[in-house]
């Protein structure tokens, strides 16, 4: 029985579901308590804090600042080197607490440690902190004129600055019947993963255990060695059930950093687990504008796009956020064969939060940008949606094809997967029903997107597989997953390579002393790129087994073969022995052991597919998402019910980034920082969600053939949202979100 | 009764059919008595607003939001949690959650159990539309909510 | 920038009777907490630092009554959102406040949250000052030195500001019994379970001709507000879509809402607007 294709249940639920699950705030180790006194303003100069107060307060144990903790430190935390570039960047690595300034409300400035959580609260309250407040400059408008300086050694608050271009952007623009200006905006979010991040790090005779909420273990470890100067063979990183991350939690704070310095400090374990509204504070995300102009042909052929994005990096450059002002422009000309574009792309210090990457991390961005382009372009020149993308994508025999700025997209038959995903999805059927509506009086309104993504990322993954002595197997991953289920996937294909029932397969991840490398989980990556390498160290391991069977069999190893739990002779297939029994011998003889180890590199990959909404505005121009569909090629799918999963959730992030969530930032530069003022939907304001695979996947170059669906339906939703309420109201919507006010 | 500032309350409570006496600070939430002081970490944090329901259980009855309710209030109180509804078997509930993949990261989960084990104990039947109302004060970010809502459904359909 | 969860240290109270708080309340600083569900988010942010917090939970019993007087019903204010939206009297003898209490924050809330808590607090976006306004309820108010009885429309003075005295109870609030009167709450919120962008609560009895009219808003203004003037000029007389409009517009230019995450100002005001002819509309029963 095959497991692959198959929605097999999920395998660790029950503890989940009866209240045994241990995210790091569970976990039962005898820890001191942390709390940071944070900036009341958004930009000041720190002149002197006072901490003898807090220390005389009842349960507390110390209280540090920058200068307690400098003497410790190699450097500041830097960039996901993996994927950024530091040449690129302006940026000053940014310090375990502020030290002479602080750049943003909420910056932690002092740590306090003590017996209980309440009791540092009120200690927190007793640091008094002497600022001297300096102009801010909180918008991207303010930053750019560069008047006041966030980083004073930058002499700039334009940390990336660089221009995208290919072909002949000038000549496109001769060409043209029409050159269309556009400006879009995607909003400040805030990621939000239910279970607020947090650490426990215990620092005893020069070895340092950190229990971490995140998505990576290993880039932690590694980057506490570099800042710590410990080396990586004395710190170990365990990530115990993460509850959702969405990105979020690959970055690493100097929160974290200041409670490792703390357990160093005073040799004994710390711990940290943020309120919502430090979390909320912690990972921020999105916030970009692009300002442009389109040159067309009247039939609607995109010939060549030029403009300016700015994206804002909040007052530090975090671990992630150098994805996006990189990212977004390479991902703009999606599907589409659009042949010269020139972008200028900056990314902005601002008074404010510090960004980082969350869901979709550049391509949500890109995707709304040149979505917009698309309909704006349909209504400019009065064609139809689908008609003026089917008239610029990307041809299937031009695939393996090469974008403007030289990304190469793997496969794919995008005109075929647009034609059969409106049929399949009724979009046609959906707009004329809205339209009937709307003739009745109603604001109801249907719109369409289409999407290109890049993921899969490399550069390689790690994949473990042991059979122990009585034939079960552990399958040891570099994936990190924290919800999506992809271990159960992992076991599916691990299953299916070895022919053994999945009861017998547990899988591992997350300890960076148990898993010998890893990447982790993240831009729906996991079964591509880990699924892939379990699987080859799964047929690995089944060749030891073939050869501990031909030693039993005293046979060539080529003529053994193995189905369904036998090793068969195949000269004589009567003589055969099973798979316990070769379990079994594999530990005995002369070259015990049957585990095999892969660390398999691969590349990127690019899923697309067409997604449709269906909107009614009442009279308070409140937007209801009823209907959300979605037809996506991600190549081959394991577990339909996991992938589902991913498109239901991506969709209400979608719903909720299209009109709901915005971290609304006053002058001054505070956060309305609680779920009060955030919102984040509830069951009543999701839409009935169907989505469809493609019956005939373009496959990955990746051995399992999947492309990733992590991301997609809040890659694309919000641009199909958005068409759909400006179908519905009639009116030019550029920005996400969609507030009420923007309609009546 | 009168407690000065600084002194502690003696709390007697009775969680999953035992009960526990501690002494406490009047200001302790109920959500960190249950967590900290009886050792019961199924039940968890998500918000500091009453909003996201991750720390929803049953007290004498109802379904309440322990992050908002200080442990005092809750002296002579019976209480259930996530951990206390199941017994050597899985509760009807927390089978259908299973089985319509209702959960993906699993923090929110707890308190999404806690919740449709009050709405279908007063509604057995509920409709979607119920089954909305219900929840809505329960955030989850991961699956989207529909399998959630399938799995109610399913859980009213076995417990009947 | 501070973090919202841990309220500073208090001391408690827990009275056996009304006269022990009322007497403990004369003491000073002590705040009272019944259901906790306005309280307590406030004690976490820190907003408010009391003393002492008196709990009246072991008074549930006296003080949670649903009592019909024929005339009208008196509710103690211990009554939980969740009692008021399912007690039958309620129902059937002031059912503008039943339909009100079902759309209090959540289904969580609503169990614990009390009438007298929620309409103490006088949070300027909350649901129940407008019925109380609407209905031109009686507020009962004990203190050791006695009780007296206040007007809904006097009781509410501005945001979280009410005619209550630190050392008084709200002990009942009692509602008359409006025979034959349509009603509705319209409450707008961007999402559900959150507090009202506009609410607006309507009570009309309506023949051939509007008899009587009463509309009052909440979460438009320092206070919840009844626009007692301007609703004369719609009784007694058979009123059009343009009566409605103008008396919308009207109603509208007298508002001055908050600007905040839910809504700007200008916004709530043409929100207000249109729910006015909307909700008008529906109870009186004017075609379009």
């Amino acid at each position: 029985m095959k497991y692959s294709g198959r929605s097999i249940k999920r395998l660790y639920d029950d503890k989940f579901v009866t209240g045994r699950s241990s995210y790091v705030d569970d976990l039962q180790v005898s820890a001191m308590h942390a709390g940071f006194v944070r900036s009341p303003y958004a930009h000041a100069k720190i002149k002197s804090i006072d901490t003898s107060e807090a220390l005389k307060s009842p349960g507390i144990v110390a209280v540090f600042t920058y200068k307690d903790f400098s003497p410790l430190l190699k450097r500041g935390i830097g960039i996901w080197e993996t994927y950024e570039d530091p040449k690129q960047w302006k940026f000053v690595a940014r310090k375990a607490l502020a030290d002479n300034k602080v750049r943003f409300v909420g910056e932690p400035v002092a740590i306090v440690i003590g017996s209980d959580k309440y009791s540092v609260r009120d200690a927190v309250d007793k640091v008094n902190v002497d600022y001297e407040r300096l102009p801010s400059a909180v918008s991207m408008e303010d930053a750019l004129k560069d008047k006041v300086i966030i980083h004073e050694e930058l002499g700039t608050n334009v940390g990336f600055d660089s221009t995208f271009s290919g072909g002949d952007v000038e000549g496109s623009f001769k060409q043209a019947d029409k050159i269309i200006s556009v400006e879009i905006t995607n909003n400040r979010l805030i990621p939000s993963p239910m279970e607020p991040r947090g650490i426990i790090a215990s620092y005893e005779s020069g070895t340092l255990n950190v229990w971490y909420s995140t998505q990576v273990p290993h880039a932690a470890r590694s980057e506490f060695s570099k800042v710590l100067g410990i080396p990586s063979s004395k710190i170990r990183v365990i990530m115990p059930d993460v509850g959702g991350a969405f990105g979020s939690k690959v970055n690493i704070m100097p929160e974290d950093l200041s409670v490792v310095l703390s357990s160093i400090k005073l040799g004994r374990p710390v711990k940290w687990v943020a309120t919502r509204s430090e979390e909320m504070l912690a990972s921020e995300a999105r916030h970009n504008t692009f300002k442009g102009e389109v040159a067309v042909k009247s039939d609607g052929t995109v010939l060549g796009i030029k403009g300016d994005l700015l994206v804002d990096l909040g007052s530090y450059l975090t671990y992630t956020a150098p994805l996006q002002p990189a990212i977004i422009p390479l991902m703009i000309p999606s599907a589409y064969r659009i042949r010269s574009a020139s972008i200028r792309s900056r990314a902005i210090y601002t008074n404010t939060p510090p960004i980082t990457m969350y869901r979709g991390a550049s391509r949500p961005e890109a995707t709304f940008i040149i979505e917009r382009i698309m309909s704006t372009v349909a209504d400019e020149l009065k064609l139809d949606d689908v008609e003026v993308r089917e008239k610029n994508l990307v041809k299937p025999d031009e695939v393996p094809y090469t974008n403007v700025f030289g990304l190469k997209y793997d496969s794919g038959d995008y005109i075929s997967l647009l034609r059969s995903g409106v049929n399949k999805l009724g979009y046609y059927d959906m707009r004329k029903y809205a339209e009937e509506e709307r003739k009745k009086g109603r604001k109801v309104g249907v719109g369409m997107a289409f999407y290109l993504e890049i993921s899969g990322f490399g550069p390689w993954e790690y994949g473990e597989v042991r059979v122990d002595e009585n034939g079960d197997v552990i399958v040891i991953t570099g994936g990190t997953p924290h919800g999506q289920g992809t271990e159960t996937a992992i076991a599916q294909l691990v299953s299916d390579a070895l022919q053994v029932d999945i009861s017998r397969i547990r899988i591992v991840w997350g300890d960076t002393e148990i898993v010998a490398s890893s990447m982790g989980t993240y831009g729906s990556r996991t079964i591509s790129a880990a699924g892939s390498a379990a699987q080859v160290a799964a047929s690995q391991v089944l060749e030891k087994m073939k050869k501990v069977a031909a030693r039993i069999m005293k046979v060539d190893v080529e003529e053994v073969e193995y189905r369904e739990g036998e090793f068969i002779n195949k000269k004589d297939e009567r003589v055969k022995v099973s798979w316990d029994d070769v379990a079994k011998a594999g530990y005995t003889g002369t070259d015990p052991g049957i585990y095999a180890q892969v660390t398999l590199q691969g590349d990127v990959t690019f899923p697309y597919g067409v997604h449709v909404a269906l909107v009614e505005v009442d009279d308070y121009g409140i937007v209801r998402v009823k209907e959300y569909k979605a037809y996506d090629d991600i190549g081959n799918v394991i577990n339909p019910a996991l992938a589902e999963g991913q498109i239901m959730g991506g969709t209400v992030q979608a719903v909720g980034q299209a009109i709901y969530e915005e971290a609304i930032i006053n002058d001054d530069g505070g956060l309305a920082v609680t779920y009060a003022d955030y919102f984040i939907p509830t069951p009543v304001e999701v839409p009935q969600i169907t989505s469809f695979f493609a019956e005939k996947p373009h496959v990955s170059a990746y051995p399992v053939g999947s492309k990733g669906v992590g991301e997609a339906a809040l890659i694309v939703g919000p641009a199909a949202i958005v068409r759909a309420i400006e179908n519905a109201v009639n009116k030019p919507i550029n920005k996400t979100p969609v507030r009420p006010e923007d309609l009546i | 009764m009168l407690v000065r500032p600084g002194e502690k309350v003696k709390v007697k409570v009775k969680v999953n059919g035992i009960w526990y006496e501690k002494e406490v600070e009047p200001r302790k939430l109920l959500v960190h008595f249950i967590r900290e002081d009886i050792g019961l970490t199924g039940t968890k944090i998500g918000c500091d607003t009453s909003t996201c329901g991750a720390c929803t259980i049953i007290m004498n009855g109802k379904s309440v939001k322990s992050c908002t309710l200080f442990a005092f209030q809750a002296n002579g109180a019976e209480i259930t949690t996530i951990e206390g509804i199941g017994d050597s078997k899985l509760h009807p509930i927390q089978e259908a959650f299973k089985d319509n993949f209702a959960l993906q990261c699993g923090y929110c989960t707890p308190g999404m159990i806690m919740q449709t084990y009050f709405l279908l104990k007063t509604n057995p039947n509920p409709t979607e539309e119920e089954i909305k109302d219900g929840l809505h004060g329960n955030i989850c970010r991961c699956t989207g909510y529909q399998n959630i809502i399938k799995a109610v459904k399913d859980a009213a359909g076995r417990m009947r | 920038m501070r973090c919202n969860m841990y309220p500073t240290i208090f001391g408690l109270y827990e009275p056996s009777s009304i006269y022990d708080t009322l007497d403990f309340l004369d003491n000073g600083n002590a705040k009272i907490i019944a259901g906790g569900q306005s309280l307590i988010p406030m004690l976490k942010l820190r907003v408010i630092q009391p003393k002492f917090l008196v709990d009246l939970n072991k008074l549930r019993g006296d003080l949670d009554y649903i009592e019909d007087r024929g005339k009208s019903i008196g509710l103690g204010s211990l009554a939980t959102h969740a009692k008021i939206s399912t007690d039958q009297i309620v129902k059937s003898k002031i059912p503008l406040l039943s339909v009100t209490a079902s759309k209090v924050g959540d289904m969580q809330v609503r169990n614990l949250g009390t009438l007298g808590g929620s309409v103490s607090n006088a949070d300027p976006s909350a649901d129940y000052p407008a019925v109380l306004l609407a209905y031109d309820a009686t507020l009962t108010l004990i203190s050791s030195g006695g009780e007296r009885k206040v007007k809904a429309s006097e009781f509410f003075k501005g945001p979280f500001s009410t005619e209550l005295k630190d050392n008084e109870i709200l002990r009942e609030v009692e509602f008359p019994v409006l025979e034959g009167y349509a009603y509705k709450y319209e409450k707008i919120v961007r999402r559900a379970g959150d507090f009202a962008m506009v609410g607006i609560a309507v009570l009309a009895k309506v023949s051939d001709k509007v008899e009587d009219l009463r509309i009052a808003y909440t979460g438009v203004g320092e206070k919840a507000y009844r626009p007692y003037e301007l609703e004369k000029e719609l009784v007694g007389k058979k009123v059009t879509r343009d009566d409605l409009e103008k008396f919308a517009e009207k109603v509208s230019a007298t508002l001055t809402p908050p600007s905040d995450s839910r809504g700007s100002s200008s916004y709530r005001k043409k929100v207000a607007k249109i729910a006015t002819i909307k909700t008008l509309s529906e109870v009186l029963g004017v075609v379009s």
